[in-house]
Parts: structure tokens; C-alpha cells; sequence
């Protein structure tokens, strides 16, 4: 043992302070609120992560050009402290973590998927911090007696039943035949549990029930089998990978299937990128822009469209929608408390309920979003390009279902 | 001991202890940090001392993490109804079932992936150079696929560990009480590998990195050394990833337990970084690593791992043998090594 550790020593606690001290910074200033957010800027949910903050930034920017937030006669602004999350989880409970302790957050906004939501929850739970979260929808989020967490979306296990009843119903109200696959994760199971019900309840049998990996570049065994045992319904669950994968795949392949359910169609702007290869593909969403809900911020659903367009410069898949609606429940809230103390905003979060151009929002005792219903689209072609047309519920509807999907050597 | 160690060993322990009351706000992060350090130092037991790469150490982390919080969950209540998604129940521990659970929980997160070693190591530690290597990133991805299959402990869903109970203590008390564990496992590592490095069984190890054959023509069981060796790391690495679950609150199959694209490489990356082969390199070398990864994350975001990406490119470049091996080279008297100036003199005449 010699001098050269002393030496190495000093210098190491001196980098560590150097390292540790550059990072805090303080919470709110005098009129602004600072609300944290850990989002998916890289990673597999780089695409959906990127959606919500720009659906975040943008009702940001609105809520606060028209006067901010008014608390105890004062105005504020909002303000968003952002963090990547690499769309692990891990990282994501690391940051929220690093978001209430280092940069005094008191309010948080949720992460992009339901996996992350699932990371980060346990810890604003215990730091009574509370969290409105717009991505996270795995119905798992709402049975740990979470007090602190908020969901603006409907959960996912009723993203895609209806479209099982759909199937049904098309079949003359017998049971159906199902092939699904999903992805390893929380959201893609979950939806997998809601299908299961949806079977149970119809008497309809699954005869391919498999499980894709995570990073999802292939699913062709899945088709293969679906080839060979013809199914009524195929759904596909995935996130915004999963959903172009598979029509990339199913329209290689050439598999001719009744009907195809998936979700994340409008993430993946699926029909733009794939064009006619993914007409009829019928998709869960939250929020589509023709529904007739409406606020003094964005006005309608179609004009939430029109301004985002112009922001950003593409339309606005839902999950811009839902997180643009998360910063509307804030600023109802932290009004309605007409305090800055985080447990009177909670107390006032929990009574929410109020319309957005997204949908109602009311919170059940779980903090889920019980006033609002999903809706069902097909992607319909015209010449070349292709739409979105709400399917169901019928008080929505602008297009007919198109039942049986025609065949490939038909198109 | 000489007086300069107990100095040193005295600071560290000074600042390992006092740390939480000096950065009250950083706890958490320099909790990760000691627990990289064990990660880079369990590591550098097979990569370093044995000269086994091995990438799949991150196996016995994952194991312990699921051992621990199943053990937790699986002592007061259903296991599988605590996991299910659509579970309507909501269960909690008191404070002495959190406590009696979490460290039985602790103790077998670090016995039952040594166990695991010991039966895998037979099979695998025969196989050397780049079909160990291969073979143990199977080990560790397949791991993370087959955690994702099992309903039991939450699939693809993730598992949820036990909330700290509530009415005890204020919130600090719960990083504290993580942070000291941290620091106790870290110290504990450490001192038991210098421990070990010193005695026959190092010995042994370094000679299976320099001649496997000639270790055992030499009449020494090498066997049994490197499984013994896989045995101490996956105990220590088992028990890091108890606490690291608990720390986090959430399981995750490949992207928290058997995060083998993350920590598995990480733990690669700071022994390498530090100097492999030496006990204190991947020290230095986890403590740089996390500091910058840290300064990254907050000065470079969304560019962090491409700064990430350039600092490998930097070290790969300018220090090929770690942070230790250049200091060696440029002070060797200091690693108690006599350069024999006449000699080198000598070579240069003979070219």
C-alpha cells in the first residue's frame, strides 16, 4: 500500500462530489409549476414516446398562453422537466426516483406504456407524489391499491373485445375461431387477458395463443400457422413494432384471414407506411379525431387535430391526444384545490371529472378512467391513400365495417 | 495492515457512511453505484482472475431478484394471486412480515443462485475461450425468455415487489435502510474477494488465466476451483439482485432482472474500465463509469449513449489495460515492481 492510493482515492471522492453536485436543481420558481416526466426519447418506444410529448408540450404551451393555472388568485405556468427513459424500465424508476428526490418534483406526469407506468408507480406511491398518467394502460396498475395514480385512457383489457363481439356478431352469433400473439410485455398481455374473456364469454375457441419476444422484427411462424388452420379473427398486439411487423408479414406471406384486430394502428401511422397492404386492418384506439367531445383549449377532437398537424407536422395519433388531455386534468385539478399542496391537488384529482376534446374524465376509486368508451377504426383505401374510419361504436361510426377482409388474390 | 491502508480503508468507510447525510438527494444513485461495484467485481472473478469471459453472470442476479421478492410474497400470501393481473385483492405486509421476509429473502437470493452456479458450472465451465463466452450470453438471454413464461412470478408482466410498510419511519428511512444494506454488501465483496485473492485459491484462479493445461499437469483439480469461483460470484451477484428489486419496486424479466443488453454488460464494460485481474480496478472502474453514465444522462439527453459509445471508444483506445493497468505502467515502482533500467538499456542495444 503506498502513496499512489491516497492520491488515487482523493481523486476519486473529488470526481464523485464534482459528479454527484452538477446534477440538482431547484423545483418551481415563483410562477411556474414544474411537473416531472420520465418519456421514451430512445429505445424500442421511441416513436409512441415521442407522441407523448408532443401531446404533452403542446397542451403546455395552449394551457398556458391562455392564462396558465390560477391558484389562490396567482398565476403559473406549467412547465415539464423531461428525462429519457430508453424505454427500460429500470431506467424509468431510477429517473422518477431522480425526478422527486434531486429535482424536488411534487407532481409527475406518466411515462409512454404501461410497463414503465408499472416502474414507475411504486415509487411516486411511496413518495405520496401524485402521477397522471396517460400511457399507461395495463389493467394491473389498478388492483395494487395505488392512491397517487391517475389514468386519463381506458384499460387495456377493453381494447379489443369489442371486436371478438364484432366477429361474433358477423358470424351470425356463433362462436368464432381465434389466432392471437402477443408481445412479452405488460400492455400486449393484459389485452391478451381481455380477448380471453371475451372467448370465455362468446364460447369461442383460441387456437393459437403464442407469445412474441420483445424486440418484434418476425412473427412469420405465428403465420405459418395461421395459414394452416384458417381462424376467423387474427389479433395482434405488438406496440407500434408488433402492428408494422405484422402487416408487413401478413402481406408477404399473402395470409388471408377474416378478420385482423390489432392495436397501436395510428402509433405506427401504419397507413402511411404501409399503405393498401394494411387496408382492413381493424384497430383499438383511444381517441380519433372525428368524435364529437370538446373543451375551451382545443375546441373539438378535429381541431385538436388540425393544430397539431400544424405544430408538429403529422396527425396526431392518440397517444399525443391522451397526454395533451393529462395536462387539462392538471390544471382542472390544481384549480379546483386552489393550492399548490400535493394532497389537496390528489384529493381534487381524485373528484375530477370533466370533459376534454378527448373523452369524459372520471376517476373510479382506483384512478382509472371510467367515463370513457374505445372506439373501433378500419383502415379504408382510396386510390392510394388510405384513412382511419371509425367502425364502432356506432354513435361514431363514419364507414361500415368491411366483413369478411377480401382475399389477396382478390385485392 | 500498514498505516496507509487503515487510512484508506478508514476514508472510504467515513464516506461510504456519511455519504447519505453529505448528498441527502443522491442516495439512490450512489446505492446503484455500490451495487455496480459488486456487480464489476463479481464479474472480474471469471473475466478477470480466471480469464473465463463470461456474459451471462447476469443470470444469478435476475435469479436472486425473483428469489428474493418470491420468498417475500411467497411467505405471507398466494404468490400467484399477488401476480395475476386482474387480482382484485390488494395485500400488504406488516412491518414484521416485510422485515422477516426480506431477509430470508436476502439470504436465499444469495444460497439458491450458488446452488444454480454450482450445477450449471459443471456443465459449462468445461468449455473454454469464446464457447464459454457464447455459451453464457445464451445462458443469460434464455433466462430472460423463460422469466417471461412463467405466470407464477408475473410473465411478461413483471412482478411488483412488497411497498415498504407503511407507518414506519419517515420516507428516508426506506433509502437509508437500502443504502447502508448496499454499502455493507459492497464492503463485504470486497473485503472477501481481497480476502481470497490472497490466498491459494486467487493463486490458483491466476494460474488457470495463464495455463489452464499446465494448472493441471501441475496435479490441481482446476475443475473445482472454477466452479467454486462461479459459486462466489453468482452468491454475492444472487444478492445484489435481491436488494436491486427491492430498491426498484418492479421485476421485469429482461429489462430489470435478466437485463443482459443493460447491467450484463455494464458489469463487462467497469471491470475493463477499471484494469480486469486486479481488485481494485473494477472498483475505480464502476465508480467512473457511473459518474459519467450519471453526467451523460443529464448534460447529453437523447444523445447519452452516443457520448456513452465515444467514452468506450476513448478507453478502448488510450487504455487498453483500464484505468489500473496505465497507472501501472507509468508508476511501476508503485505496484511494487522494479524496473531494471540497465536491462531495458540493453534491449534497446540489442535491435
Amino acid at each position: 500500500m503506498s502513496q499512489y492510493k491516497i492520491k488515487l482515492i482523493s481523486m476519486i471522492a473529488f470526481v464523485l462530489m464534482i459528479g454527484l453536485g452538477f446534477t440538482g436543481s431547484p423545483y418551481a420558481a415563483d410562477d411556474t409549476i414544474v411537473l416531472g416526466a420520465a418519456v421514451s426519447l430512445s429505445g424500442k418506444y421511441s416513436t409512441a414516446g415521442k407522441h407523448t410529448k408532443n401531446g404533452y408540450e403542446l397542451a403546455v404551451k395552449r394551457i398556458n398562453s391562455m392564462g396558465g393555472v390560477k391558484v389562490g388568485g396567482k398565476s403559473y405556468q406549467f412547465k415539464v422537466t423531461y428525462y429519457d427513459d430508453e424505454s427500460n424500465s429500470g431506467r424509468a424508476a431510477q429517473l422518477a426516483e431522480r425526478l422527486i428526490k434531486q429535482d424536488g418534483v411534487q407532481y409527475m406526469l406518466g411515462p409512454y406504456s404501461s410497463g414503465l407506468t408499472k416502474a414507475i408507480a411504486p415509487i411516486t406511491e411511496e413518495n405520496k407524489i401524485p402521477m397522471v398518467e396517460a400511457n399507461g394502460a395495463s389493467r394491473s396498475l389498478f388492483t395494487k391499491g395505488y392512491k397517487y395514480l391517475f389514468a386519463v385512457l381506458s384499460a387495456a383489457n377493453q381494447y379489443l373485445e369489442v371486436a371478438i363481439d364484432l366477429a361474433v356478431e358477423k358470424n351470425g352469433g356463433k362462436p368464432v375461431k381465434i389466432a392471437m400473439a402477443f408481445e412479452q410485455d405488460a400492455f400486449s398481455q393484459d389485452v391478451r387477458l381481455g380477448i380471453l374473456d371475451a372467448a370465455k364469454r362468446t364460447g369461442s375457441k383460441i387456437i393459437i395463443d403464442d407469445k412474441l419476444p420483445k424486440e418484434l422484427n418476425d412473427m412469420s411462424a405465428t403465420l405459418a400457422k395461421v395459414k394452416a388452420v384458417r381462424p376467423d379473427v387474427l389479433v395482434v398486439s405488438g406496440h407500434s413494432k408488433g402492428a408494422l411487423t405484422a402487416v408487413r408479414q401478413i402481406s408477404e406471406m399473402k395470409v388471408n384471414v377474416p378478420m385482423l384486430a390489432m392495436t397501436h394502428c395510428d402509433s405506427s401511422s401504419l397507413s402511411k407506411q404501409h399503405g393498401k397492404k394494411a387496408e382492413y386492418a381493424l384497430c383499438a384506439a383511444q381517441w380519433h379525431k372525428s368524435l364529437s367531445y370538446s373543451d375551451k383549449f382545443f375546441d373539438t377532437a378535429s381541431t385538436f387535430d388540425k393544430d397539431f398537424n400544424a405544430e408538429y407536422g403529422y396527425a396526431p395519433p392518440y397517444q399525443a391526444a391522451e397526454s395533451a388531455a393529462a395536462l387539462l386534468v392538471w390544471k382542472d385539478a390544481f384549480e379546483r384545490a386552489n393550492s399548490l399542496d400535493k394532497e389537496k391537488v390528489r384529493d381534487a384529482l381524485a373528484k375530477t371529472d370533466m370533459q376534454t376534446f378527448y373523452g369524459n374524465i372520471k376517476f373510479n376509486q382506483q384512478g382509472q378512467n371510467i367515463a370513457k368508451p374505445m372506439v373501433l377504426f378500419q383502415v379504408r383505401c382510396t386510390g392510394d391513400s388510405c384513412e382511419n374510419k371509425v367502425v364502432a361504436p356506432t354513435k361514431w361510426a363514419s364507414s361500415k365495417l368491411v366483413h369478411p377482409v377480401p382475399k389477396w388474390s382478390e385485392r | 495492515m500498514t498505516k496507509n491502508n487503515r487510512i484508506i480503508y478508514g476514508l472510504i468507510l467515513i464516506l461510504g457512511i456519511a455519504a447519505p447525510f453529505l448528498f441527502p438527494g443522491f442516495k439512490l444513485q450512489i446505492s446503484f453505484m455500490w451495487l455496480l461495484v459488486v456487480l464489476a467485481l463479481t464479474w472480474d472473478v471469471q473475466g478477470g482472475q480466471m480469464g473465463y469471459n463470461s456474459f451471462g453472470n447476469i443470470l444469478f442476479f435476475g435469479i436472486g431478484m425473483y428469489v428474493c421478492a418470491g420468498v417475500q410474497i411467497g411467505m405471507f400470501f398466494p404468490l400467484a394471486e399477488w401476480t395475476a393481473s386482474g387480482g382484485e385483492e390488494t395485500f400488504v405486509h406488516t412491518p414484521t412480515q416485510y422485515f422477516q421476509g426480506f431477509f430470508i429473502g436476502l439470504i436465499l437470493s444469495g444460497i439458491v443462485p450458488g446452488i444454480v452456479a454450482a450445477l450449471i458450472g459443471y456443465g459449462v465451465l468445461g468449455l473454454r475461450g469464446q464457447y464459454f463466452a457464447i455459451c453464457t450470453l445464451g445462458l443469460g438471454i434464455a433466462a430472460g425468455e423463460i422469466a417471461g413464461g412463467i405466470e407464477l412470478i408475473g410473465a411478461g408482466q413483471g412482478m411488483t415487489s412488497p411497498p415498504w410498510p407503511k407507518n414506519i419511519g419517515s420516507l428516508e428511512l426506506r433509502s437509508q435502510f437500502f443504502y447502508y444494506l448496499c454499502f455493507a454488501l459492497m464492503a463485504a465483496t470486497f473485503l472477501f474477494l481481497k480476502y481470497a485473492y490472497q490466498t491459494r485459491f486467487g493463486l490458483v484462479l491466476n494460474a488457470i488465466r495463464d495455463n489452464e493445461d499446465k494448472a493441471e499437469a501441475m496435479g490441481i483439480h482446476t475443475m473445482r476451483y472454477k466452479i467454486t469461483g462461479w459459486i462466489v460470484s453468482a452468491c454475492f451477484l444472487g444478492v445484489a439482485g435481491g436488494l436491486m428489486g427491492n430498491m426498484v419496486g418492479y421485476i421485469e424479466p429482461v429489462e430489470i432482472a435478466f437485463a443482459g443488453a443493460t447491467f450484463g454488460v455494464f458489469m463487462v464494460l467497469m471491470a475493463i474500465l477499471g484494469g480486469k485481474g486486479t481488485l481494485w480496478g473494477p472498483v475505480i472502474g464502476a465508480i467512473a463509469f457511473h459518474i459519467f453514465k450519471e453526467g451523460f444522462w443529464t448534460f447529453f439527453l437523447g444523445w447519452q449513449y452516443v457520448a456513452l459509445g465515444a467514452l468506450i471508444v476513448i478507453i478502448v483506445v488510450f487504455f487498453p489495460e483500464g484505468i489500473m493497468g496505465w497507472l501501472r505502467e507509468r508508476y511501476p515502482d508503485k505496484f511494487g515492481e522494479t524496473v531494471d533500467e540497465s536491462d531495458i538499456k540493453a534491449q534497446v542495444e540489442l535491435k
